[in-house]
């Protein structure tokens, strides 16, 4: 399933990218690893029925999409009292063991393609450090991508009785001919009782391809909770991950999506109780317009030992063009019968009976959909507790409806 | 003695697990090869079309993978069809069936007899047609029926005697052979099996019911269904399935094809209890024209492994869809089932509701898809999947696909998983029932809504079944 990606990539290139960054001979190592592993590696996996792939990732151009050694960012990174966030060259010189020990521990690094091309490409790199006991709030992380193709890589360790709450925004600036393509990875470790929520803003423009993975481990009493706004690109496949490996971990995973044009977002949300007495809630909403299309997947995967787990997933879609398309999966794997869970999905379109209550009341029926599209967010909304994200979000939202 | 208390009266696993020395008339080598198929054909003396879609539906069979990249199917690494004897024809004088019970070898009578369809065809069907291995023995309607001209016969005798409609029918359009590799095979060496044609304006009002028993070891079963309601028509089809067990594997691969014409009502039950070492892999699907009603009722409690998703294109404006699956996985049973709905039209509605129950290391999973197309406007569907779980060892999975490319709909998947409730169980017990019987009787009323469905006789027989899956294994 490998692309033509090699002929323009080399082990000199590669090299390249790491000693720029100051990089220890291991990381090196990994990366070239990674570069040659790529040979025998699969795409990330997509969604197939009988007839159809829901994503076409074949169609991924890298030839022309990626040029390793043009990179080009803007890059703000604002940290909080207690906590240390450093761009990727100071990180490796502060941080050796510390990135050493950690990376690779919860995403493998040649996980599939897309991500082994990301581990041997990253050039944009920050990591996050909350020290035991710090509390830690609104660390923020605004990347602006102004080459043709941008690899970020974010390390966040949260260590025993630390917390954070951190809000990554991705967007493009100048303007580039031809497609784009942006690639995030980011690995979440946390120790005990550790509290983090992570929360993404992606508004790449419509002409970028992008492919995000993100994954936290969660320690004993740890909680991992992750916020996914997706409003840009032209094609979007992002994956949001917890493993909950220590016992009464928590972990909660909140979606929005607003697709318009002809835009292609596929989502998924997928938690691992290994742990005992842990809880997951997943929730996710969406609205789609024109011709855009929604793939969503969501796993709750409940393991042999993980007694007493509750675990809840919702997922709704609301479709405002007869052209759009949502696709949906939310699976439950469960492994142990000590276990509460439960999931939900509808499509559907604006609510008729609300509408009409609306247009009774004097809104022409324009702005009585627009107040229905932004209420139908409400709930995802009231999850995000970065003001900024909430406010950022609601905004670009209602940026669409108008 | 109503056969109500007839049936509780029988000694239910002696009635299934019985097994009767083998003999036969006719019977291919093991595996499947053109020669084996143009031998079964020769055998039937059917026409030229017929042989030419078997031969055809092989070659497929040959090119097609085996299904192997479906996330948590079933293993089926066991199933190698060189192992398997597809064609077994009982040694009876009349070839498409006998009409009446006592001109049946002793032993194929005494067969079904244990089975309870001779009592059950006095009380509660229309019609009753019993396969025993490859080919069906006994076919009877009552003639209330046939003189309004309602069909029900062998589907072997139908290629004799209506060609016409069995070769637009069969494999054409509803299920091809290219569906699948299984439906592929089956294609390539059906045997057996109903036709059913009910007229235009014609209620048949009591269910007719169609039999099938694998007596021999190793071999493979392969009936095909073929049922078409013309308009403003109404029959209720309901298949039996059981086999004894043996330590070689058998296969099951059934096809099923519904045509359910203009503002006709098609119900097809199906209580499957296949021995343990049965692979249970079937194609049914269903194709609805306007105001058409399909009801599939489907309980799996039988096999070592089913992968069965009846499916309903939902064609024609108006038309509704049902589906009411359960599935009940012991000891080493992997129950793979689901439902498939294509809503191709406006106004079509579905609902799906699935109970699943796991314990002793078994494994159930509700697979189903839905897709509404464009232009398939204020049509909606509902699904709902209920899960109870007995123990750590068991696995219970749900994985639901929607597809919609329409926007005037409802759309609406649920879900739970949970185990057995320790409060229902302690009310229950402060009630004067045991622990065994407390569990029995709260898994009996979380299957209601689907033995409810069914005619007494089989809501009784389900029940029976349950029972006797849960006997001695509690603690």
């Amino acid at each position: 399933m490998s692309t033509q990606v090699h002929a323009n990539l080399t082990e000199a290139q590669v090299t390249e990218i790491s000693e720029s960054l100051g990089e220890p001979e291991w990381l090196l190592e990994t990366r070239l690893e990674a570069l040659a592993a790529l040979d025998d590696l699969d795409m990330p996996k997509v969604i197939r029925t009988p007839g159809r792939d829901w994503s076409n990732l074949t169609k991924l151009d890298f030839e022309t999409l990626v040029d390793p050694l043009d990179w080009e960012q803007e890059k703000e990174r604002e940290s909080a009292d207690g906590v240390d966030v450093l761009a990727w060259d100071e990180a490796v010189t502060e941080y050796e063991d510390l990135i050493r020990e950690k990376m690779g521990s919860v995403i493998d690094t040649q996980r599939d393609y897309l991500t082994a091309l990301s581990t041997a490409l990253f050039s944009a790199g920050t990591l996050v450090v909350v020290p035991e006991g710090v509390a830690a709030e609104d660390v923020k992380i605004r990347t602006e991508m102004n080459s043709q193709s941008l690899f970020n890589y974010t390390l966040v360790v949260a260590e025993d009785s630390a917390e954070l709450t951190i809000l990554e925004r991705q967007s493009t600036g100048k303007d580039i001919d031809g497609d784009r393509y942006y690639s995030g990875v980011v690995e979440v470790a946390t120790g005990e009782n550790a509290h983090v929520q992570y929360g993404t803003l992606q508004n790449l423009s419509d002409d970028t391809y992008n492919y995000q993975v993100k994954r936290g481990n969660a320690g004993t009493y740890s909680q991992v909770n992750w916020i996914e706004g997706n409003i840009g690109s032209r094609f979007t496949k992002s994956e949001v991950e917890t493993r909950l490996i220590g016992d009464s971990s928590e972990s909660k995973i909140v979606g929005a999506f607003f697709g318009y044009e002809d835009q292609h977002i596929d989502i998924a949300s997928r938690v691992w109780h290994e742990g005992e007495h842990t809880t997951a809630d997943l929730v996710t909403r969406g609205v789609l317009d024109d011709t855009a299309r929604s793939v969503y997947e969501g796993v709750q995967d409940v393991g042999r030992d993980a007694w007493d787990t509750s675990s809840y997933q919702r997922e709704n879609t609301l479709m405002l063009s007869d052209e759009s398309e949502a696709d949906a999966s939310p699976k439950l794997i469960i492994n142990n019968h000590d276990t509460e869970a439960s999931h939900s999905a509808t499509v559907g379109q604006v609510d008729a009976e609300e509408l009409l209550y609306m247009t009774s009341r004097g809104l022409n029926e324009r702005l009585a959909k627009d107040m229905l599209v932004e209420g139908f967010f409400v709930p995802v909304l009231q999850e995000v507790e970065v003001d900024e994200l909430r406010e950022d979000l609601d905004a670009l939202i209602k940026a669409r409806l108008r | 003695m109503s056969s109500e208390e007839h049936l509780k009266e029988t000694d239910t696993e002696a009635r299934f697990e019985f097994k009767k020395e083998q003999s036969a008339a006719f019977k291919t080598d093991k595996g499947l090869t053109e020669e084996t198929i143009r031998l079964i054909s020769e055998d039937k003396d059917e026409p030229e079309w017929m042989l030419e879609r078997r031969l055809r539906a092989l070659k497929l069979w040959q090119e097609m993978p085996m299904p192997e990249d479906w996330p948590g199917q079933p293993d089926l690494s066991e199933v190698d069809i060189d192992e398997i004897v597809p064609y077994i024809r009982p040694d009876v004088d009349v070839r498409a069936g006998v009409d009446d019970w006592e001109e049946l070898p002793e032993e194929i009578k005494d067969t079904f007899d244990k089975l309870g369809i001779p009592e059950a065809e006095k009380n509660a069907l229309s019609g009753v047609g019993a396969q025993y291995e490859s080919e069906i023995v006994y076919q009877n309607m009552k003639d209330q029926w046939e003189d309004k001209g309602v069909i029900f016969m062998n589907l072997d005798q139908a290629v004799q005697e209506h060609p016409d409609i069995v070769r637009e029918h069969f494999m054409t359009s509803c299920v091809p052979p290219s569906d699948n590799k299984f439906a592929a095979l089956h294609g390539a060496i059906w045997s057996g099996g109903s036709f059913v044609y009910v007229p235009e304006d014609t209620t048949v009002e009591m269910p007719v019911q169609a039999y099938f028993r694998m007596n021999s070891e190793g071999m493979g079963q392969f009936e095909h269904t073929l049922i078409i309601a013309e308009p403003n028509s109404e029959v209720h089809y309901i298949e039996g399935c059981s086999a004894p067990k043996y330590s070689a594997f058998n296969l099951h691969s059934g096809g099923v094809e519904v045509f359910v014409k203009e503002g006709a009502h098609v119900q097809y039950s199906t209580v499957q209890n296949w021995s343990r070492n049965t692979y249970n892999l079937n194609t049914k699907r269903a194709i609805c024209e306007k105001d058409a009603t399909m009801e599939w009722v489907s309980g799996s409690m039988g096999s070592k492994a089913t992968m069965l998703y009846p499916c309903t294109v939902l064609k024609g404006p108006g038309a509704t869809d049902t589906h009411i699956t359960i599935a009940f996985a012991g000891e080493g049973q992997d129950i793979d089932t689901g439902a498939k709905v294509y809503h191709n039209a406006p106004n079509t509605h579905s609902t799906i509701e699935s109970k699943s129950v796991a314990k002793d290391g078994g494994r159930t999973n509700y697979r189903g898809l839905v897709h509404i197309a464009n232009g398939a406007e204020n049509s909606s569907t509902a699904v709902e999947c209920d899960a109870l779980m007995f123990d750590n060892e068991s696995t219970s999975d749900t994985m639901p696909y929607m597809e919609i490319q329409e926007n005037k709909v409802d759309v609406a998947h649920e879900a739970t998983v949970g185990k057995i409730g320790d409060e229902d169980v302690f009310y229950l017990q402060n009630r004067g029932l045991d622990d065994d019987d407390a569990k029995q009787m709260i898994v009996a009323g979380f299957i209601e809504p689907i033995t409810e469905e069914l005619p007494i006789e089989y809501a009784v027989e389900l029940n029976r079944l349950i029972e006797l899956e849960m006997e001695g294994s509690l603690g």
